[in-house]
């Protein structure tokens, strides 16, 4: 019953090396004398009972488990990156960022990039990379800094973000009612009113009748954006009548922006959309035309986009 | 009954009660291996790897003192219940058996 049976002191001497190594220097002789006598303490005795010394020598090293995680229990560290007490808060501002930042990034160098008069792949190829590019940055940073805030927190609660009964969600109305509805219809009746007048007649001007949309536009693409218009006209009756945004509706929904947006940008890209000449027929000295088409596609795209998202998350609350 | 279940909610709610148990057996000074085999003996399973940094907090939060024993061939740490450490125990030990009428009260006014 004495250590000197034992042929691989080497693996014990290892194992102790190991767990102590992370440890203050101060700790570190004490915990590993202590660590040693309780592994030849454990090892006598099931040589003891009968079991080979190598034998013996391992199952006590590999019940004592992983070393780092010895020494985590030591040292009081955790064993995790980011815990239940900061978990929560983490991901709300995960959610937030990335809700905020990837669409802003995204949205800038769309408009850097259509004001340089590249080409749309390389315009959505841009878009792409930043898109991913910003949402690993602000995930990376946001769990670096959670994990931080892990190891070196204070033991007082003050500086959590406190939930409290304010923080519960209004509860949403599923539609706007009747009201909404007529609202929204009467709109989309303007806008292809508008639609169907500037390509057939013009707008009033010193030089005679003046178009906001290309001529060239008619009668193809102005056709598929006032089918796009009905199409919208006839989802929000659908909506009304189901009482609410279904997950069908929301994806048709976001299938029509969708198509606006591509719409869009093509005719942007193209240098289509707008009147060649109605730069100069404004009465007041604006942009360029590039700038002004880019600016104005920009907002049909930024609001169609905005409407698909809307429509899916209320399907989605529903 | 599922008996992994059982050992599961078992180990859960032993885990609180093996600092209890240390306080206790420490009153006679004791050292590593010898409390564990302690601790096995009396039911109270303990992994070698949770024990000893359970000794060094219990140390630290001044519940027990320690002192190195080298008087036989293998120097051992000794560890011992100190008087705030039997303060505690004697709060816990109030609390479990709270703990424990409560739920024979339980058992009591289901049996009605």
């Amino acid at each position: 019953m004495s250590t000197t049976e034992r042929v691989d002191d080497a693996l014990a001497d290892r194992y102790v090396a190991a767990a102590v190594h992370g440890l203050p220097a101060r700790q570190r002789a004490d915990i590993a004398a202590e660590l040693r006598a309780s592994i030849d303490d454990q090892v006598d005795a099931r040589v003891a009972a009968g079991e080979e010394p190598r034998e013996a020598e391992r199952a006590v090293l590999s019940a004592l488990g992983d070393p780092d995680a010895l020494a985590a229990r030591y040292e009081d560290r955790p064993l995790h990156l980011i815990g239940p007490r900061y978990y929560l808060v983490w991901r709300r501002l995960l959610r937030m960022l990335l809700a905020i930042v990837v669409p802003c990034a995204a949205l800038g160098v769309a408009i850097g990039k259509m004001l340089e008069g590249a080409s749309l792949p390389e315009l959505l190829g841009a878009v792409g990379s930043v898109v991913v590019s910003a949402a690993m940055h602000v995930a990376f940073w946001t769990t670096l800094g959670t994990a931080l805030v892990e190891r070196h927190r204070s033991s007082s609660d003050d500086d959590l973000p406190r939930w409290s009964l304010e923080s519960l969600r209004e509860p949403e109305k599923r539609t706007g009612g009747l009201p909404e509805l007529i609202a929204w219809l009467a709109f989309l009746a303007v806008a292809a009113g508008a639609v169907v007048w500037d390509q057939v007649r013009g707008w009033p001007s010193p030089d005679g009748p003046t178009h906001a949309l290309d001529p060239s536009l008619w009668p193809w693409w102005t056709a598929g954006l006032l089918a796009l218009l009905a199409a919208e006209g006839v989802l929000a009756v659908l909506v009304h009548v189901r009482g609410g945004w279904t997950m069908r509706l929301a994806a048709v929904n976001a299938g029509l922006d969708v198509v606006l947006i591509l719409g869009v940008t093509w005719l942007v890209v193209q240098g289509r959309l707008l009147a060649p000449d109605l730069v100069e027929r404004l009465p007041v000295e604006v942009l360029d035309p590039t700038t002004l088409a880019v600016a104005f596609g920009f907002l049909v795209v930024a609001s169609a986009a905005w409407d698909a998202a809307d429509s899916i998350r209320r399907a989605l609350r529903a | 009954m599922d008996q992994e279940l059982l050992d599961q909610h078992r180990q859960e709610l032993r885990r609180g009660t093996v600092v209890l148990a240390c306080l206790r057996l420490l009153e006679r000074p004791g050292y590593g291996y010898g409390l564990l085999e302690e601790l096995a003996a009396r039911g109270f399973d303990t992994d070698t790897n949770t024990l000893y940094p359970l000794l060094r907090r219990l140390e630290k939060q001044g519940c027990l003192t320690s002192e190195w024993n080298t008087d036989e061939a293998r120097p051992r740490k000794f560890y011992r219940t100190s008087p705030t450490g039997r303060a505690l125990a004697a709060a816990l030990g109030d609390e479990v058996a709270a703990i424990a009428a409560a739920v024979a009260a339980l058992t009591q006014e289901d049996g009605r």
